[in-house]
């Protein structure tokens, strides 16, 4: 249904792909394949990388090919450090399961709480939202916030420390 | 304007269904994913494929000019929504008609029209569509008292601007109506941006039909038969089928007329669903609302007829017009769909994202799976819990009862706990058997009697 891709498809593709913001291009047609970059971490490149190989087969049926596993989200780490250090009497939150951790209701609206905080056992902290189920999270105990030990839209990993207070 | 290389803006079962339509019509594909799907099914099949941003979908899948812009750097003429995302933001349509691109939908307007629920009752009631009774636009806890006292208790408030039973409360008198109201428009405000309210008279046993139309913009419109998907949790669909054989062939007939008379009304193009409230006990049936997109639910329809959705929306999108006129299209036999989500029944449906570490799907005479999943597939934390849809097709429904529970006894996962045990006891429940079933049946009645066996 298309032409075959001439070189000036090729150079038309590559400044297409300069002024698109896309990350990653990678196309195949026919026996070619191409594959863009935008690797901000590409030691002193101006432009996008640009690597052309010859496939030397046609495409493989899906059946076929076993996609490599993909590498399981990594979240990060609570690098606030041993649960040791808190201080008898700190209270620590953890999060229900793995999910992406929310400090506001709603983007744009202001943090359920903020280091400082005075909280009941039934305050909000958080939104923790795995595959579109939200949760919220609350303190269970009262007292103050004295950690905050997540950002937010951060993957957490499930009992990942989010919140310490200081009970009341 | 012929079309000849598709951009896909969506992801997992839905995104390989719409690339194998656009494959069955010799249309290019080029894929748009997140980072965490880039060796998807779709992404590996597709001649293309470019990683839009990271896995949040709000850095992806959900940014409008993001996708439109991967699209025209791809040289795509034509760009397929799928459903969820972006399918139903008129921001989309808009930006593919600014850039040249075919949108594989309806006209943003219409989009527009019909994504605002009090509009679309509009357009409906002008289409001399039937409509359960209630008001328009509530503006005061006063006003919903003077309302409800007029259509009787109890009553249901709901959104204009949503679903998913976000911003619905049920009020059954008047001491209720006040409190009912200010959490009904606060929930509406908080999800949707938009508190405006309307009611309708609450039906307490009530099935959803819905009828799958097609149009081709220009006042042509056929419906695919209708569906039942009164098996539901949380308002979200868990088992859907076609036909639905609990209603007399009479209303049935009305109801196919209902739903293409307001397509028609509207010029309506693309794939759309008319869905409706069966009231069992009145015998009666009051539209609901228009989705205007293909949904998760078209296999059963397909199965029934014989004829292919998808192709049929990208026909009309490059200007081909419907490859089929009412009367060739025929029902026959019975399908049945499960949902498969990645959940944990036991802890409260739960959705557990991880890796699939065994994936045997049943196969045989009658049964279809439409799923991205392989063995090794990894299900990523920022979508959707569903990871294929079981489809079956007999020549009955009991006939259909039974083959599909034989598929789900032979169907092995492993790796994420999934739904298949919840599927098995509604299919093996005596009050699903003989069809005695409402919307709120599972909710109140299974889960009441119960406990769900673990796998």
């Amino acid at each position: 249904m298309s032409a075959g891709k001439n070189l000036s498809d090729l150079e038309q593709l590559i400044e297409d792909f300069k002024r698109s913001g896309l990350r990653e291009l990678h196309a195949r047609h026919g026996e070619f394949e191409i594959y863009l970059s935008q690797d901000a971490d590409a030691p002193g490149l101006d432009a996008p990388k640009v690597s052309v190989t010859r496939k030397p087969a046609a495409k493989q049926a899906a059946q076929q090919s076993v996609p490599k596993e993909a590498p399981a989200p990594t979240p990060a780490s609570a690098s606030s450090g041993a649960e040791a250090s808190w201080p008898a009497g700190s209270e620590v939150i953890r999060a229900p399961y793995l999910g992406t951790f929310y400090r506001s209701p709603k983007p744009g609206a202001a943090p359920y709480v903020e280091v400082g905080t005075t909280v009941e056992a039934d305050s909000e902290l958080c939104l923790v939202e795995v595959m579109k189920l939200f949760t919220t999270v609350r303190a269970g105990v009262a007292g103050k916030i004295t950690h905050v030990l997540a950002s937010d839209g951060e993957l957490v990993a499930a009992e990942q420390p989010l919140f310490v207070i200081a009970a009341a | 304007m012929a079309i000849s290389r598709l951009f896909i803006a969506n992801r997992g079962e839905i995104a390989l269904r719409v690339l194998r339509a656009a494959q069955a019509l010799n249309l290019e594909t080029v894929i748009g994913v997140s980072d965490a799907d880039r060796d998807s099914m779709a992404a590996r099949l597709a001649d293309r494929r470019l990683v839009l941003g990271p896995g949040p979908a709000a850095k992806s899948y959900l940014d409008a000019r993001l996708v439109v812009q991967a699209a025209k750097a791809s040289g795509c003429d034509a760009l397929h929504p799928g459903y969820g995302f972006l399918s139903e933001r008129a921001e989309l349509a808009r930006l593919c008609d600014e850039h040249g691109i075919v949108f594989v939908g309806p006209e943003p307007d219409m989009i527009e029209a019909l994504g605002d629920k009090l509009r679309a009752r509009e357009m409906a009631a002008a289409a001399g569509v039937p409509l359960v009774p209630g008001s328009g636009e509530i503006a005061s806890a006063a006003d919903a008292r003077k309302v409800a006292d007029q259509i009787g208790y109890p009553v249901l408030l709901k959104a204009s601007a949503g679903g998913g039973g976000r911003g619905m409360v049920i009020v059954n008198g008047p001491a209720e109506v006040e409190s009912g109201f200010n959490r009904a428009s606060a929930e509406a405000l908080a999800a949707f941006n938009d508190g405006t309210l309307f009611m309708e008279r609450f039906v307490p046993e009530a099935r959803h039909v819905e009828v799958q139309l097609v149009g081709d913009g220009k006042g042509e419109v056929v419906h695919f038969g209708e569906r039942d998907c009164s098996v539901q949790r949380r308002y979200q669909k868990v088992i859907e089928e076609a036909p639905c054989v609990a209603m007399p062939a009479e209303l049935r007939a009305q109801l196919h007329q209902a739903a293409v008379d307001l397509a028609k009304s509207v010029n309506y193009r693309n794939a759309g669903t008319a869905e409706f409230l069966y009231d069992v006990t009145r015998g009666e049936i009051y539209f609901i609302e228009v989705n205007a997109r293909i949904q998760v639910e078209h296999p059963v329809s397909e199965m029934i007829t014989g004829r292919d959705l998808v192709q049929e929306q990208l026909r009309i999108a490059s200007g081909q017009g419907l490859s089929v006129s009412q009367d060739q299209i025929t029902v026959s036999g019975h399908a049945i769909e499960c949902r498969i989500n990645a959940e944990d029944t036991r802890r409260d449906f739960v959705p557990v994202p991880g890796t699939i570490t065994r994936w045997r799907p049943p196969e045989g005479e009658g049964i279809r799976l439409d799923s991205h999943i392989t063995e090794g597939a990894s299900i990523p934390p920022f979508y959707d819990s569903m990871i294929g849809k079981l489809i079956v097709h007999a020549d009955t429904r009991d006939a259909a009862i039974d083959r599909l529970i034989g598929a789900l006894d032979s169907f092995e996962v492993e790796g994420v706990p999934t739904t298949i045990p919840l599927h098995r006891a509604i299919l093996k429940d005596p009050r699903f058997r003989s069809n005695t079933i409402h919307t709120r049946w599972l909710e109140q009645d299974l889960f009441a009697s119960q406990p769900l066996a673990a796998e």
